[in-house]
């Protein structure tokens, strides 16, 4: 547990995030990687930055064109009918997607310092138990009416 | 930036909160699923996307010293921003043609609170980057300072992140819904 947790919050963790060996208060990693093992990361490093250090525009194109690729997934699912009771748990799912896909990949967050990651990460828990907080208030509130 | 951005997350969790607890309560229409026009959104959706593209790829090429690509990419931000805007800016004048206001039930109330201070967030954060192009192109803004763009960005790609949310809980998930049950005696 405590090493998975390491992989995914740590700079030093190279496991299937494959995440850089930088320290946090350096601001350019040397490979921005996706998941996958090292094979992946070599494949990915060719396509996407062309020889150069850090993560490079070719990167963010394909980051850019996940996020679009997920926002037509989501429009697409919004006209199929039938999925019932799935269709809101698989658009949270998407929507956490997109949203993963930004904070980390375009705001840095996963290479940035680990304070700034806990900050964030601290409010966005606080903001979710408040929000369910109100809506279990909510739900409680119609039971005893 | 980050204790800033952590605080406005808890902000628009607030009133993301409100929306859905006050959610298919409106006794008179017009109701979203009378309204939402999700294809339109969602090309200002994806436009929304494409600008946080545009920021990191301005920021990319600052730090890489080529001043034009810098500038033309934050330019391209200040453009995307203000395409999203207008379609906000449509949206809110179509709906209140059809009748819906902030006034006029407890969906348009929780609905437009939320879109507005969002709308408020990118009109700033346009304000800011077309200053920021300004100065790139003035070579005031250069890689060794270029942690201005960055915080700048880091704005920018959260009022993106906040959208996000916005679109799945307001337009996907809601646009079905339509009067609650027993609505339709009070109006007789």
């Amino acid at each position: 547990m405590a090493n998975l947790w390491q992989k995914l919050t740590y700079h030093r963790g190279n496991g299937w995030w494959n995440l850089p060996h930088t320290a946090s208060q350096e601001p350019d990693p040397p490979f921005e990687g996706p998941i996958g093992g090292a094979w992946l990361s070599n494949i990915w490093r060719t396509i996407t930055h062309g020889g150069v250090s850090h993560a490079g525009p070719g990167f963010y194109w394909l980051v850019g064109l996940f996020l679009g690729v997920i926002t037509l997934l989501e429009v697409w699912l919004f006209n199929l009918q039938g999925l019932g009771g799935l269709y809101i748990p698989i658009l949270l799912g998407l929507s956490a997607l997109k949203f993963v896909g930004v904070v980390a990949f375009f705001m840095h967050l996963r290479f940035d310092g680990r304070l700034f990651t806990y900050i964030f990460t601290a409010s966005m828990g606080i903001g979710i138990g408040m929000f369910t907080l109100v809506l279990l208030l909510q739900q409680f509130g119609n039971q005893v009416r | 930036m980050w204790t800033f951005l952590g605080s406005d997350v808890m902000f628009f969790g607030a009133f993301i909160a409100t929306y859905l607890v006050y959610r298919g309560r409106s006794l008179n229409g017009p109701y979203p699923s009378e309204i939402l026009n999700i294809p339109v959104t969602s090309v200002s959706t994806f436009v929304l996307l494409m600008s946080s593209l545009a920021m990191v790829l301005g920021l990319y090429y600052l730090r890489e010293g080529q001043k034009n690509k810098a500038t033309l990419w934050i330019l391209v931000v200040v453009l995307l921003g203000s395409v999203f805007m207008g379609f906000q800016f449509v949206e809110f004048r179509e709906f209140a043609h059809e009748g819906l206001t902030p006034r006029t039930n407890i969906f348009g109330t929780t609905f437009f609170i939320l879109t507005g201070i969002h709308g408020a967030h990118v009109t700033i954060g346009v304000i800011w980057m077309a200053f920021l192009a300004y100065s790139s192109h003035r070579g005031k803004l250069r890689a060794d300072n270029s942690l201005d763009l960055e915080i700048a960005g880091l704005y920018w790609h959260f009022v993106d992140i906040v959208w996000i949310v916005i679109f799945t809980v307001i337009y996907l998930i809601s646009a079905n819904d339509g009067p609650p049950p027993g609505a339709e005696l009070l109006h007789g």
